[in-house]
């Protein structure tokens, strides 16, 4: 390095130094002016962690659309929280549902809940589909991450920075699909039996490619397509490197920190219609996944509310597509096997 | 990746430091290496594409310059050099519109027809790199430039990351030789570079994408809007385009300055220009050059009777607008361009006008020509954007037909703040470039425009997410 190149690094020095500092400036004119209106503006899911302390509940329910869709029959339009803050009189249940959440969001929520606050439990909704590469990078994944950027630790202009350079999932509809065909791929399926096929996605292939189920049984093609849906969603096996599996470890931990009683929720799916559609090695998957939440989590003293078989065939009124949106019964037998465990 | 990315915030300055802390022996190879790296952020398997067309006009320069005593072998070699490299251009942007043209009108005529279209997604920048391929096999045929023999020099002449995606097309008497010249710490190009970089993400950031966000509304349902509204969204559209292009140039030029690059400037206030002809010598530089060095002056020129020149113009122009994109709408409008350029000779040749000139004060007469030039290029703008014939019939006739419905754009103030920015400095500017002339500026100045640029990046850039336009291209 001769004399002039160490001349103009320390003059680079002093001009980085004098940016740093403009920075450091900017950061604090950005906090005390445009900071409130932009969190505001991008975030509503921070003003979800304020509702415990400003409504002064004792439990919170974490959820997504299962919580709060029903159907256009139901007379009872209430949301499972409601119905659990009806079954506990002397609690008062906070409501923070907002669609397609997961626990990676909910972390963020109850991250950011104030030091001081008066709750005492946290239910947090555990949807099964939610582990799959079909929801990891869904397209309703962009906005959430959007909204979690304001959510860090960090200061404001340079949170505000991540959301101007898109350092959140913008992925075009052709990378994601892409996204989630890779990620199929990688769900492999290892089952202690023979099984023919070695992902979702080669299970997902070999079904849509005829118009026969499982079961020798001719179907029309949407039902096919119905029970690729259900194969793309839950043929995988849990392990600790899912995402939404760190997402779970990290409120735990959290839980176990700020002193809260922790219930996972894990919701009811359409059992009847899958044992007919995708057969017993799919059932026996998605059993298996939820005694691995079981198993993972029970010791660490966190009650697991299995509901995967509580609610019936007819009790879910969207049928095209796997959801977990149930009538008033489906959602008041959910509520009520959670009050139950509550109580214990 | 995307110059306005989190993930380029980080490559840029990686890259810089690698570049001055190796021997100069290894850079090229480092700077290919991060070529491919940038490209393939996108989509990996289009490298191969690229590196395709590399090896045709690398192949073919040898060529060329080897058969050099033989005329006609050397025609030959650069004919095929130049079809293939095309070839790939137009199995990539053109098949899909031919052969959906040829559907069309098969059908319309009731032919048997194979009712295919390829569904073949266009490789960014990939009219980019062709025609800066093609600018170097042809500068060697013509004996202005050396062949290349170093595989990874000219892989990079193509590649170099600053440009690869949306230009400048650079020439190889510009760009070749300054990749094989040992680049030393210089201050002054680093400061100037991301000044560059600095100006080009505010144009990008908060003028074009905040501008974008009204123009999108007004494209997609232009029968909501009045006749006010949908001006004022050409007239947007006008500026989107301007800072979105002349942002990602300016840091295109101000990442390759850092390392001690000259690229070719791109734009020299295209809106200040008077005549359309004046236009394009200033708006996308390094376009209109390569369409003259390389199809305008081989047709013959202005050096031909009027009505060949009649046609060359209109040839150049209608090919310009294809190059564009493979749409009826760019055919259009560079057709357009052509019988403009042709109207406007043909006016300048009355010599009633040099008469009103001369009489009415010149500045009037200039700033009259300013405004007609803008509101042509605005009109024109309004057919580039369309999407199709019938969103281009929608704008025009919501414009037409739409003058009492209430107006339904409701633009705000960070909007015309930004509009009005890029106007003022548009105007200070001239033709001079932002960098020399922040440098000029005294140093509080100077720090306080970095600060307020800065924080408008970061605070008032719009979330939604846009491309940069000519990536499409």
């Amino acid at each position: 390095m001769t004399e002039n190149d160490q001349h103009i690094i320390l003059k680079l020095g002093k001009k980085f130094l004098l940016l740093a500092t403009i920075l450091v400036m900017l950061d604090i004119l950005y906090r005390v002016t445009l900071y409130p209106r932009d969190r505001e503006r991008y975030c509503t899911l921070m003003q979800y962690a304020q509702i415990p302390v400003k409504d002064s509940t004792d439990i919170i329910y974490l959820g997504e659309s299962s919580n709060h869709s029903y159907s256009p029959a139901d007379k009872d339009q209430r949301a499972i929280s409601d119905m659990i803050d009806d079954m506990l009189p002397g609690h008062k249940v906070a409501r923070l549902s907002k669609d397609a959440c997961h626990a990676g969001i909910y972390y963020d929520i109850l991250r950011n809940i104030p030091r001081k606050n008066p709750v005492q439990t946290v239910i947090v909704t555990v949807n099964m589909r939610s582990f799959s590469s079909e929801w990891i990078y869904s397209d309703l994944e962009k906005p959430l991450q959007k909204e979690q950027i304001f959510m860090r630790k960090a200061p404001a202009l340079y949170k505000r920075m991540l959301l101007a350079f898109k350092a959140y999932a913008h992925w075009t509809e052709s990378e994601r699909t892409k996204l989630v065909r890779e990620g199929f791929k990688k769900q492999t399926l290892d089952l202690p039996y023979y099984f023919p096929y070695k992902n979702a996605n080669d299970w997902d292939h070999a079904i849509g490619s005829q118009c026969y189920l499982y079961n020798g049984k001719k179907v029309s093609q949407d039902t096919i397509a119905l029970t690729c849906h259900y194969i793309k969603d839950f043929a995988y096996q849990l392990d600790d490197k899912n995402p939404r599996i760190q997402d779970l470890d990290k409120i735990v931990k959290l839980c176990q920190r700020r002193g809260w009683n922790l219930i996972f929720n894990v919701l009811a799916d359409n059992m009847d219609q899958i044992k007919v559609l995708a057969g017993p090695d799919l059932e026996f998957l998605m059993k298996s996944n939820v005694q691995y939440l079981i198993h993972r989590y029970e010791p660490q003293g966190v009650k697991v509310v299995n509901n995967q078989y509580m609610v019936r065939d007819r009790d879910f009124f969207e049928r095209e597509f796997p959801t977990e949106h149930y009538n008033q019964h489906g959602r008041h037998m959910v509520a009520e096997h959670i009050v139950e465990r509550l109580k214990e | 990746m995307l110059f306005n990315s989190i993930e380029f915030i980080l490559f840029f300055p990686i890259v810089t430091i690698l570049f001055y802390l190796l021997p100069h022996n290894y850079r090229w190879l480092m700077l290919l290496g991060a070529s491919c790296f940038f490209y393939m952020w996108f989509i990996p398997k289009y490298i191969l594409i690229l590196l395709i067309t590399i090896a045709i006009d690398y192949t073919a320069g040898i060529l060329i310059e080897q058969w050099s005593d033989d005329a006609k072998l050397k025609k030959r070699c650069l004919i095929v050099s130049i079809i293939s490299t095309c070839l790939v251009l137009f199995i990539f942007k053109y098949l899909n519109f031919c052969s959906a043209n040829f559907v069309a009108l098969a059908q319309h005529f009731g032919w048997a027809h194979p009712n295919k279209i390829l569904n073949i997604a266009l490789p960014i920048g990939l009219s980019f790199h062709t025609f800066q391929s093609l600018s170097y096999v042809i500068e060697v045929y013509r004996g202005n430039q050396k062949a290349e023999r170093h595989f990874g020099y000219y892989a990079l002449y193509v590649m170099f990351y600053p440009q690869l995606v949306t230009g400048p097309i650079e020439r190889p008497q510009n760009l070749l030789r300054q990749l094989h010249e040992e680049k030393t710490l210089n201050y002054d190009n680093i400061a100037n570079g991301l000044r560059l970089i600095l100006f080009g993400l505010f144009l990008k950031m908060v003028v074009a994408d905040n501008l974008g966000q009204y123009v999108d509304q007004i494209y997609a349902n232009p029968q909501d809007f009045n006749t006010l509204d949908i001006t004022l969204g050409m007239v947007f559209y006008s500026f989107q385009i301007y800072g979105d292009f002349f942002g990602y140039s300016s840091i295109a030029l101000g990442c390759a300055l850092a390392m001690g690059f000259t690229l070719i400037d791109n734009f020299k206030a295209p809106y200040q220009a008077n005549s359309i002809q004046e236009f394009w010598r200033r708006w996308h530089i390094s376009l209109s050059t390569w369409f003259r060095d390389y199809l305008y002056i081989p047709l013959g020129g202005n050096r031909v009777a009027v009505p060949r020149w009649a046609l060359n113009t209109l040839i150049v122009f209608t090919v310009c607008g294809i190059w564009h994109g493979a749409n009826w709408t760019f055919m259009i409008w560079g057709f357009a361009y052509g019988v403009l350029l042709i109207l406007e000779r043909g006016l300048r040749n009355i010599h009633v006008f040099d008469k009103i000139a001369s009489r009415s004060g010149k500045t009037i007469i200039k700033v009259v020509n300013i405004a007609k030039t803008f509101v042509i290029v605005t009109l024109l703008w309004s057919v580039f954007r369309a999407t199709s014939f019938a969103n281009l019939h929608d704008v025009f006739s919501a414009w037409i037909h739409n003058s009492s419905v209430a107006s339904q754009l409701h633009v705000n103030a960070i909007t015309w703040i930004a509009l009005a920015a890029f106007i003022v400095i548009d105007l200070i500017l001239k033709q001079n470039r932002f960098d020399k002339w922040c440098g000029e500026q005294h140093p509080y100045t100077r720090w306080i425009l970095y600060a307020v640029m800065i924080f408008s990046i970061i605070v008032f850039s719009s979330v939604q997410h846009y491309p940069f336009i000519y990536f499409q291209f």
